[in-house]
Order: structure tokens, then C-alpha cells, then sequence
């Protein structure tokens, strides 16, 4: 019963007005404003990508760089023990003891850098490029670029979300934008989709009312062919109507094994200063679902690593919130034979500068110029280490990766060029990686 | 009239900030061979061999832009302030620094207890100091960045430019539009036809849309008679309207981060404000009212201050304090910082707010290219912390906000008692707390400011921490805003300085009150800002468009005795304001983000005009003010109380908005939350909002008392579809509009058939279905 979305072709049909006109309009071009999943142009090495957004700045030299004390002088470095893990040997903080049994299917990158140390800017940049304009969101660009597998969901989809700039669409057409569930600083047990359902009407004459609703729509674009968004909301009332079928099962975490739930920590919530009650393991195991289900990327949210003060009773607050969550998801994708199309991408805006041993201070800062992210699954080599700091941890050395490289090789290991992936707005052109453009990190690919 | 502030002329001068300074005069005055011997011998080897690294102009990174290698610098003092009060040992930072009491230097090691004895008898002596001054800072501001403090400069009047088309300008704004326009080698997009411009209008100004009926009276006008005269007929009647303030004054209230209740104050407690609203019903008189801009902030800061002439006129100036008051708190538990993060939400309400500017950035310490230093932010704090804040009971939770008094009104009429009790969905093990501040029943109260009992300057709280105490900065405002032309303000001893601190931002040479406001009123009739981040006027901001014209707007405004009536008036009857907003294709593309405004933005209805529309067309609109609000007797934690929201017919402004658990019916179309300054809204098109068009309760319930009322009369099918039409969108439906309609009711009849078999009931269902179609539609929600 369900009518397919329109295409791209039905639609400029219906307009009367041709590709001219989109690119004109300052939205879509080329892939136009279409979920169906199209081949990218590249060899592909993961279809999906779940980002673990660790929003505040993780203090990578607890968790995973180690930086023992070297000479004399107490310096800045790691306080937390390490141990070397799996056979890779790689260095995982005691912190994260679940994470650490997949340390050899982690590609850990210590060499990363950003251009602010403010967080909402970093923030966006991260998710944007951008550190100050609306831009499309890395999740909007990968489903611009790839469609989705799944016509009844949402090709992108971010939980426990902070603003709307982070998972905006921006200049790429509504289709593409994050849908969020669950905003931050809600319960996430609870958090769902809401109105999913309604009884007022069987789902025959909700079709057909939609169908009205779309015919008066057309009448309302039709005199006024110069807005491409309103041909955007149309498209998203028909992924709003369909979602109602598909999204109600996978949100329903009822027919999945206590055993399971025990293993993502579903419902445990840490509330200890900074850290703030995330259900992340609800969000692992949804994450899990929906890539089951074909939502090309699914970001999570949890926060705040951001410890000036109380520096160790909140890492290790923030480090049992995540740990198991994150590990069975990493299990889970794995055993499923999802890993190897699934790329698995964990991080936050920056790091933080080491604590002194010894020295009695638990606070810490902002670091921007070095920090770590790790990446699994999907095409990166596993139990890799690239890119080196200084003995303090603060200043790369070697292996830089700017947010832009990141983006990169995101976009790059998708299949997708970050060079090519890109519309034209105002005569500008406009492209996750911006003006700078990124760089490959070519050493970590499969 | 409301009492006019003394003009500035009239106030003694010095103060603020610039005090800090003057101590720099005491230098080495009483300079002996012995003062010199001592210097040399005990205190500049330690400096030399324990500062010198971080703290000298040779320093590779200089901490705190502190330094200590010339005696100018070293009694200036850095980012936390002055450093040293000579002849006061225990009050020098410098002394308790090397005590380890607050900060700790130098940072390795503490010094032994014999040098930080030299180091407290030099003080003592004045501390004298024979090195010779160094001309080098770090402390200094870098050379002022024109463009990038864009929003310090004077505001200019500029002329308006000239132009080609001649005739084209109805308003000088209009030149500056134009004129970009044509540089563009483009041509403005013609006028809007008279029905699309008075839907606009009806928007615009009063949130609501016009019935068909006004549509043809006002077609009709401006084919006869002169266009612009009609237009300017229908504005006056709008602006006169009582629901322009309920539109205008919902503007402000993102400004003021207007909630009814905490929100989640980090442990997860959200207390009610049961007084709030009184507020809400301020702003909306005040809009209403059309209070100057100049007296409306100065109410809102210092209204308990001002002299008043009746006491409902004292109740006003007190409710209008609540500005101040209504901000989300974080608890108080665990928590040295609570009473600086009250000040630091106010601070935020003044800055982002009515200044554009985030000073809170400087809370913690000085930022790079920042015209803000941490003193001038302490010196803004000591105005609030000189304050007492008045948020009420915040539900008797101790650790959550303790309680305060309220003001009590006199004016007002007395409460009626509570008709309705909330019993908690989670009983609380506690017993209930006694109020401290009890009033007598019925007494009508009001969050709020005060003076407080205590009136003193703030101490500067090192990297943002209240423990971590520096130097006293005197209560003052921004240094980077000070007046080339006005004589300082001087705050006196015995006042908070919050009236000065209302006098100096409308002051009609403050260089951002001014403009943030008419970008403020813009960005609500044009669709965005000339300067596209209405709160952020500062360095890491948006740079304006249209800069002659935001100062020339700017300079209107004052010059006009900042009436916002007035301004807007002249604003939407610009040429600019009305032209159409469909284009030639070359104006779309040249320029897509139409930041020329060669066409007018097409626009989103924002959360409570979509939702006060749907009651329009329903008939169920109650236009009257909502009285009260739900939760005006209950000092409640919201959090452990379920649902309190209750249907209304009231138009959206007055629904409960409690922070955390907004009303439904407004959140799908990005209400904002309510804890931070919001100028402009989110708009974002998502497929839950579908689910919202389709599935929710209002709008069933809206369909079903609109397909009641259309059943109502005895009219033939055609004329029903037509009544809807009509209702819904104050048009004609179109003949394919009428067949589709039709089509879609035997369909949904025959759908139905099996599952109602009662036909009344079916019928019911199938109009409501129809109706909910017209209310979910574009239409309704896009604005040309």
C-alpha cells in the first residue's frame, strides 16, 4: 500500500521545471533530494558509519595514549595505569577494561588536531567543517552522497543530540538531515519518536489523507517553482508517514534478551559531575538496530567529558557510562559480520592536557592541538597506532590528522571523494572538507 | 508618563574601570639606599629566578599576562588584576599567591616561609621598586581590529546612497538596499500582490492570519484608492491591535529565556516558578504599550529603583525585574560557584541580550582578540552580586535554588486560592518543608531584583572559581564600549549600580543597544539580521551585511525616542519590506542566501502562530489574554509531578512553558528551550514533525471541533469544502482544489465503511480527516 517516495524525475515532472532550476535554487544538485541508495563512485569500504560522539573533549592520555613519565621532571602525561593489549600490544587505559578486548580491531589516531579550543565552535567543526556558518553535517553529506538503504527511516539519524546546527542539513535539502531522538539532557530511557503512532484513522485512510495533503502541496509548489525546499518538505512528509510502519518495532527494545541488555548497561545511568545520565548503552544497542536496518549513519551522544574540575571521579564516571555500551556494540557488529561494512568512528571536539603525577591538581583544560580519536570496522587497519605527540602529550609530532583529514577519509573509505562531493551555492562551492580541503590518511587504510 | 531618569549631565564623574589603573601612581615613591638594598638583596633575585620564566616580556608564553620584571607592569597587574596593594600585605594577590591561599605560585613549589616573609615586609614598605619601567605589555589590548570590532565602533549616520532607479526608494532604507541591489547588476523583485502582503502583515505583526473577508476589504482598497495609504491604514490598525504585543512581546521573551520553572538544574530537580507569568503579562503590556526601548530595558534592570507614581505603576517596575530573576539555575548543591553562576545567567541576559555581546566568555579569564577582559566582567558582576535575585520558594528544595523572598505586589488584585492541588506522580519520602518567607494568602508576588543588604565590588574569581578570589574590581561596565563623547557614569557606593548600568546601555551613544535592537525587529519582518547572529555582536559573530544601513537604523531608532511601534512601522512600509518573494530566476541564484533582499524570505510560521492558526480555522481560538498561568500556586518539583499541561483554546503565548517539558502542541517547530538568549529560532524540516501533522493529539482534536462545526450547518458538500478553504488558508479553493477534496471524501468513505458503520459517525470522522489534511498542509504553515 505503501507508495514508493517520489523520485527525483517524478518530481521534476510534477514541478514542470528542470535540474537547472535545482541547482539554482541553492540546494540539491547532481544526487538531487533522493534517499534511494546509489552506488558511490569510489570502491567502498564500509556502507554505514556509527559515530560515538564524546562531546566535552575526552582526556585521550587516560584513555587511549599512553604517556608515561619519561627523565626526572614530573611532566604532564598519563595518571591512569595502562596495560598493552591483544596482539597488536596497543596501550588502553584501565578505564576502559571492555573497550580493551577489541583494542586489535581499533585503529587509534593520537595525532589529531583542530582549530579552536571553544567548545561549541570545535563542536560544529567536527560536525560540519565549519566553525561558524551553518553547513551541511557530515551525516547529511554521506546520505547526500550514498541514499539509504531503508526508504521508511531516516537516513541519518542522531540520538541523545544537542543542537540543531550539528545535525542541520544546512544547504543540501530536509531529506538529509538528522532526525533527532531524544535531545540531551532528556531521559534517553524513555526517549522515542513522538506521534509515531495514531488510532484516529486506519492506516488505508491515512494513506489517502496523505495523498490529499501532497496533491494540495504540488498546488502550493506549483506557483512557486522557485523554492526547492518546499519540494524538500514534501519529500519529508512521505519519509514522516512511512516511518510510522518501520520505526515503532526497532524502537522497541522488548524482544531483546535481559542478557543483552545487561550487556550494553540498557537504563544504567551515571549522574556524577560532568557526566551526565546518557542511557548510552540504549543507544549502543539502538545504533545496533538500526544498522541492522539500513540508516547509513547513526551519530550518539554522550557528555560531558569536559572535567575542570574533579578530573578523575568524572573520567572514570564517563569511562563506566560508555565502556560496556561501546564494547558490545563492537561485539555485537562483529559477530553479526557488520563490522566489516560498518565503520565505527569515536571521538569528541578535542582532548585535554595531562595531569602532572604527583602534583595534586585534578583539573583540566582544553587541548585542540593534539588529541585521539579511534576509528573500527569498515576498511581502517585494525590494531593500528598512527601519529605520534610529544612526550607531554600537548603537540603533535607526526601522523597529524586535522578534522578535515578525518573528514576525508571518512567520506573516502564511503567511497566518496571529498573533493567531488560538493553543490554549488551562490557560485561558491560548497564541501565538507571547505576551502582547505583534507588529506587521506592513506597509512591507516585497510 | 513614566519618570525619566536624570540625564547623564547631571551625574559626578570617574568610576568603573578605569580606577583600577590609577594605583599604578604609587611607584617607588619613597625610594631610600635601604628600601633599594632590600629590593635587590631579597625580592628581585626570587622574582628573577622564580617568576621571570612565565612572567617577563621575555617569557615564552606569558601567564596570566601578568608581568613582573617592571614595576609599572607589576602594579598594573595581569588578567586577574592588580596584583599588589602596596602597604597591604594580606590584601595583595601577589602575597597570598606565595602564601598558597587561592592561586599558587610560583606553581612547582611553594616558597619558603622566610621569602614569602621578604616578600610581605616589601609590601609593607609600599613596595618600592627601583627597576625602571619597561615600555613592553602583554597586558595590553592589541591594536583595535576594526573589522572584527566592528560593533565598538560609534553608530554613524550615514546618508543614503544614491541610486539609479530614482523612484524605486519609498523609505531611505530603501536606497541602502537598492543600491547593493544594483551593484549586483540586478533588479529588485516586484511588489507583492495585496492578498500575499496582508497575510504577511497580519504575521508579521500580529501572529495570526486574516480572515477573507479583511482579504477582499483590503484588495479592494488599494485598487481604488492609493496602495501605500491603504497599507499604511491596515499597519496602524494592526499596531494597535492587543495581540500585537501577545506577537511581539513572545519575541522578547527567547530574548529573556522566558521559562515557568527552573529546568533540570544538573540533578535532574526542575522547580516550578509560579509567578513567572506575571512577567510574560509585563512584556506583552509593554509591547503593547509601546514603552520606548530605552525605559523598557531600564525597567527590566532596575525597575525596583525607579520612582513610581501609583502603586500599580510600582507593581509594573517590579514585575519587570523578573527579567533578571526567571533565569535556569544550576543547583546549589555541591556547588561554591552558585551565587556567581546566578550573576553569570544574568550577565548573559544583559550581554547576549540587550548588548549582543557574550561577555560570559570572560568569566574565566581573559581571551585572545576579545575586547572583554575577566575585569570588566567582574566589574558587570559586582553590579548583580550587589543584587539580591528573587526567585521564590524553588519548591522548597535546599539544595536546588535556596529560597528567597518575593516581591510583593500592592497594586494587583488578590490570588484567588488555588482551585486545583497537585499531588506528586512520585510521593516524596520527605516531609514537606516549611516556607521560610511566608506572605498572607492571596498575596500577589513577583520574581525579581533587589537591592542587596550588602552592597560591594566583586572580587575577581580566578579561572572562573569562587575560591580562587583576586583583586576587587571596581562595579563598573565594559571598557571597550567607553563613551568618546558622554561623561563616564559613576556608580556610588551605597548602590548596586544596576540604575546606572540601565542608564549607560541606553545611553544613545552606546554603540551596540541600539543596533542589536533594530536587527532584532529586522530579522522578524525580513526573515534574517543584517547581522545574521542576533546575539552575537562580538568578535566571533557575523559581520553585518548592510553596515551603513544598521547604523542608520540604529540612529533612526534613537533619534525616534526608540519606539519599536513606530520603527516597525516605517520598516514594513518600506518597498524593500514589500516586495514579493517569488523572483527572476538570475536574483535566486546570484544570490541564494538573499542576503541583498532583492525578493522577500519566504518563511516558516514559527511554533505558536502555526498553532494559534489551526485554532483560528478550527473556531475555537479563544482570543482573549490567557489569565494566570497553571502553575501559579504550586511550588512543585515538575519533574516528580507528571503532566501538567492541560488543553486551552488561549493563543500559544500563555500555554505552560516549563522548561524541560515544554508544551507539546509548540515543540515539533523548534520552540527554544528557554535557557539561553534565543534571537533567532532553529528551522529545521524533519519527518517527526509529519508525525506531529498526522498523529497528535491537537491536531485531531482541532479536525474533529473543525469537521463539528462544518457539519453545523446544513450546506451542500461544495460549500463545505469551500467554508474550509476559507477558513483554513482566507481564500477561494480552486476548482482542481474542490475535485481533489471531493475525491478524497467518497474514498475515505468507502475506507471507512467497514470499520464506522454508524454513518454520523463516519461522516464525522471522514470531515475531520479532510480538515486535518487543510491544517497539515504547506499552506498553512509557509508564509510568502
Amino acid at each position: 500500500m505503501n507508495t514508493p517516495a517520489l523520485s527525483r524525475r517524478e518530481l521534476l515532472r510534477l514541478t514542470s521545471c528542470g535540474f537547472g532550476y535545482l541547482a539554482m535554487a541553492g540546494l540539491a544538485n547532481a544526487a538531487g533530494a533522493d534517499l534511494t541508495p546509489r552506488p558511490p563512485k569510489l570502491t567502498a569500504r564500509a556502507k554505514r558509519v556509527i559515530f560515538l560522539c564524546m562531546s566535552g573533549g575526552p582526556a585521550q592520555l587516560d584513555t587511549f595514549e599512553y604517556k608515561p613519565q619519561v627523565g626526572n621532571k614530573p611532566h604532564p602525561g598519563s595518571v591512569t595505569p595502562f596495560q598493552q593489549r591483544g596482539q597488536s600490544g596497543a596501550w588502553v587505559s584501565e578505564l576502559m577494561p571492555h573497550t580493551a578486548r577489541h583494542a586489535d580491531k581499533l585503529c587509534v589516531l593520537n595525532a589529531m588536531h583542530a582549530d579552536t579550543g571553544n567548545h561549541a565552535q570545535s563542536f560544529l567543526q567536527l560536525h560540519t567543517g565549519d566553525r561558524l556558518r551553518p553547513c551541511p553535517s557530515l551525516g547529511s553529506w554521506v546520505t547526500y552522497g550514498l541514499g539509504s538503504e531503508n526508504q521508511n527511516l531516516p537516513g541519518f539519524i542522531s540520538l541523545n543530540t544537542s543542537k540543531p546546527s550539528v545535525y542541520a542539513s544546512a544547504c543540501l535539502p530536509p531529506i538529509y538531515e538528522g532526525t533527532p531522538i531524544g535531545v540531551n539532557g532528556e531521559d534517553m530511557s524513555k526517549a522515542t519518536i513522538s506521534n509515531i503512532s495514531g488510532e484516529h484513522l486506519p492506516l488505508a485512510v491515512k494513506r489517502q489523507q496523505l495523498d490529499l495533503i501532497q496533491s494540495l502541496n504540488r498546488n502550493h509548489l506549483n506557483a512557486r517553482r522557485d523554492d526547492a525546499r518546499l519540494e524538500g518538505v514534501i519529500q519529508t512528509m512521505e519519509l514522516g508517514y512511512r516511518m510510522q510502519a518501520a520505526a515503532p518495532g526497532l524502537l522497541d527494545l522488548s524482544n531483546e534478551s535481559q542478557a543483552t541488555l545487561d550487556r550494553y548497561q540498557v537504563g544504567k545511568s551515571y549522574d556524577v559531575g560532568t557526566c551526565k545520565p546518557s542511557d548510552f548503552g540504549r543507544q549502543c544497542l539502538l545504533a545496533r538496530r538500526f544498522a541492522e536496518a539500513g540508516v547509513r549513519f547513526i551519530e550518539l551522544n554522550h557528555g560531558s567529558w569536559d572535567q575542570h574540575t574533579d578530573h578523575r571521579r568524572d573520567l572514570a564516571a564517563n569511562c563506566q557510562s560508555t565502556d560496556a555500551p561501546v564494547a558490545a556494540l563492537l561485539d555485537d557488529l562483529n559477530q553479526r559480520g557488520l563490522l566489516d561494512d560498518t565503520l565505527v568512528v569515536w571521538g569528541g571536539e578535542f582532548g585535554r592536557p595531562g595531569l602532572t603525577p604527583g602534583d595534586g591538581k585534578d583539573q583540566t583544560g582544553h587541548s585542540h592541538r593534539a588529541f585521539t580519536f579511534w576509528l573500527a570496522g569498515g576498511g581502517v587497519k585494525a590494531g593500528l597506532t598512527h601519529g605520534k605527540t610529544n612526550d607531554t602529550g600537548a603537540e603533535c609530532v607526526a601522523g597529524k590528522v586535522h578534522f578535515r583529514d578525518l573528514h576525508a577519509t571518512i567520506l573516502h573509505l564511503l567511497g566518496l571523494d571529498h573533493e567531488n562531493l560538493a553543490v554549488t551555492q551562490g557560485g561558491r562551492n560548497i564541501r565538507l572538507t571547505g576551502l582547505q580541503g583534507g588529506k587521506v590518511v592513506r597509512e591507516i587504510l585497510a | 508618563m513614566p519618570p525619566r531618569l536624570p540625564s547623564p549631565a547631571r551625574r559626578p564623574v570617574v568610576g568603573g574601570v578605569v580606577a583600577v589603573l590609577l594605583t599604578t601612581l604609587l611607584t617607588a615613591a619613597d625610594m631610600t639606599p635601604e628600601r633599594r638594598a632590600f629590593f635587590e638583596s631579597k625580592i628581585r633575585p626570587v622574582l628573577v629566578k622564580q617568576c621571570y620564566e612565565c612572567h617577563s616580556a621575555d617569557a615564552k608564553k606569558v601567564g596570566g599576562k601578568l608581568l613582573l620584571d617592571s614595576p609599572g607592569e607589576m602594579l598594573g597587574g595581569g588578567e586577574s588584576g592588580p596584583v599588589m596593594q602596596p602597604g597591604k600585605p594580606d590584601e595583595s594577590l601577589l602575597i597570598q599567591a606565595l602564601r598558597y591561599e587561592g592561586p599558587e605560585m610560583p606553581p612547582k613549589h611553594r616558597l619558603p616561609e622566610s621569602v614569602v616573609n621578604d616578600f610581605v615586609t616589601w609590601v609593607k614598605m609600599g613596595a618600592p621598586d627601583p627597576r625602571v619601567n619597561a615600555p613592553k605589555s602583554a597586558r595590553k589590548p592589541a591594536p583595535t581590529d576594526k573589522t572584527s570590532l566592528w560593533s565598538f565602533q560609534p553608530v554613524t549616520n550615514p546618508k543614503p546612497p544614491a541610486v539609479a532607479t530614482k523612484n524605486w526608494p519609498r523609505d531611505p532604507l530603501d536606497a541602502f538596499i537598492l543600491a547593493k541591489v544594483e551593484a549586483a547588476k540586478l533588479t529588485p523583485a516586484k511588489d507583492a500582490a495585496p492578498a500575499k502582503l496582508i497575510r504577511r502583515l497580519h504575521f508579521d505583526l500580529l501572529g495570526l492570519p486574516p480572515t477573507l473577508e479583511q482579504v477582499a476589504a483590503f484588495e479592494r482598497a488599494c485598487s481604488i484608492g492609493n496602495r501605500q495609504s491603504a497599507i499604511g491604514n491596515l499597519v496602524d490598525q494592526l499596531l494597535a491591535s492587543p495581540h500585537f504585543g501577545e506577537r511581539w512581546g513572545r519575541h522578547w521573551l527567547d530574548v529573556a529565556r522566558y521559562g515557568e520553572s527552573n529546568g533540570n538544574d544538573g540533578l535532574s530537580r526542575n522547580a516550578s516558578f509560579p509567578h513567572a507569568w506575571r512577567y510574560r503579562d509585563y512584556v506583552i503590556q509593554a509591547f503593547n504599550e509601546d514603552t520606548p526601548y530605552d525605559r523598557f530595558v531600564t525597567e527590566q534592570i532596575a525597575g525596583d529603583l525607579l520612582s513610581a507614581e501609583t502603586p500599580a505603576q510600582r507593581d509594573r517596575l517590579l514585575v519587570a525585574t523578573g527579567f533578571l530573576a526567571i533565569g535556569s539555575k544550576p543547583a546549589k548543591a555541591m556547588n561554591d560557584n552558585f551565587d556567581m553562576d546566578v550573576v553569570a545567567d544574568q550577565i548573559a541576559a544583559v550581554g547576549n541580550g540587550i548588548m549582543g555581546l557574550s561577555v560570559g566568555c570572560a568569566r574565566c579569564h581573559d581571551h585572545k582578540h576579545d575586547p572583554i577582559p575577566a575585569r570588566d566582567y567582574y566589574a558587570l558582576a559586582g553590579i548583580f552580586k550587589s543584587s539580591e535575585t528573587l526567585w521564590g520558594a524553588g519548591a522548597y528544595e535546599k539544595l536546588t535554588a535556596p529560597e528567597t523572598p518575593l516581591h510583593e505586589l500592592k497594586a494587583a488584585p488578590k490570588v484567588d486560592p488555588a482551585s486545583d492541588k497537585l499531588t506528586p506522580a512520585r510521593a516524596s519520602k520527605k516531609a514537606p518543608a516549611k516556607p521560610t518567607f511566608a506572605y498572607a494568602p492571596g498575596t500577589p508576588l513577583a520574581m525579581g531584583v533587589r537591592e542587596a543588604k550588602t552592597v560591594a565590588d566583586c572580587k575577581l574569581n580566578i579561572d572562573g572559581e569562587s575560591k580562587k578570589l583576586g583583586a576587587a574590581i571596581p562595579r563598573g561596565f565594559l571598557s571597550a564600549c567607553a563613551s568618546t563623547t558622554n561623561a563616564p557614569i559613576a556608580i556610588e557606593p551605597q548602590q548596586s549600580g544596576r540604575l546606572q548600568l540601565a542608564e549607560w546601555l541606553t545611553r544613545g551613544d552606546h554603540p551596540q543597544t541600539a543596533r542589536v535592537m533594530v536587527n532584532r525587529i529586522w530579522l522578524h519582518l525580513f526573515g534574517h539580521g543584517l547581522v545574521r547572529t542576533p546575539d552575537d555582536f562580538g568578535v566571533y559573530g557575523d559581520r553585518p551585511s548592510h553596515p551603513e544601513l544598521l547604523d542608520h537604523l540604529a540612529t533612526r531608532f534613537v533619534a525616534d525616542g526608540w519606539s519599536i511601534k513606530r520603527f516597525i512601522r516605517a520598516l514594513v512600509l518600506s518597498r524593500t519590506y514589500q516586495l514579493d518573494s517569488e523572483c527572476d530566476a538570475s536574483i535566486r541564484s546570484a544570490d541564494p542566501d538573499n542576503t541583498l533582499l532583492a525578493r522577500h524570505t519566504r518563511r516558516r510560521l514559527d511554533a505558536e502562530s502555526l498553532r494559534d492558526t489551526m485554532l483560528v480555522a478550527s473556531g475555537t481560538l479563544d482570543a482573549r489574554p490567557g489569565q494566570g498561568s497553571l502553575i501559579q500556586h504550586h511550588d512543585v518539583l515538575i519533574n516528580q509531578m507528571g503532566n501538567l499541561h492541560r488543553p486551552s483554546n488561549h493563543r500559544s503565548v500563555y500555554l505552560l512553558h516549563l522548561r524541560n517539558s515544554m508544551p507539546t502542541e509548540l515543540t515539533a517547530f523548534n520552540l527554544p528551550d528557554g535557557t539561553a538568549v534565543t534571537g533567532q529560532r532553529d528551522v529545521t524540516t524533519l519527518p517527526t514533525q509529519t508525525l506531529y501533522l498526522l498523529n497528535s493529539e491537537f491536531l485531531v482534536a482541532q479536525s474533529k471541533a473543525f469537521a463539528a462545526s462544518l457539519l453545523k450547518s446544513s450546506d451542500p458538500e461544495p460549500s463545505r469544502i469551500r467554508s474550509a478553504f476559507v477558513r483554513t488558508f482566507a481564500r477561494e479553493p480552486s476548482k482542481t482544489e474542490v475535485q481533489q477534496s471531493t475525491a478524497f471524501l467518497r474514498s475515505a468513505e468507502s475506507g471507512l465503511m467497514q470499520s464506522q458503520t454508524d454513518s454520523e459517525t463516519r461522516q464525522h470522522t471522514v470531515w475531520a480527516a479532510f480538515c486535518q489534511a487543510l491544517l497539515a498542509s504547506n499552506e498553512l504553515r509557509y508564509l510568502d
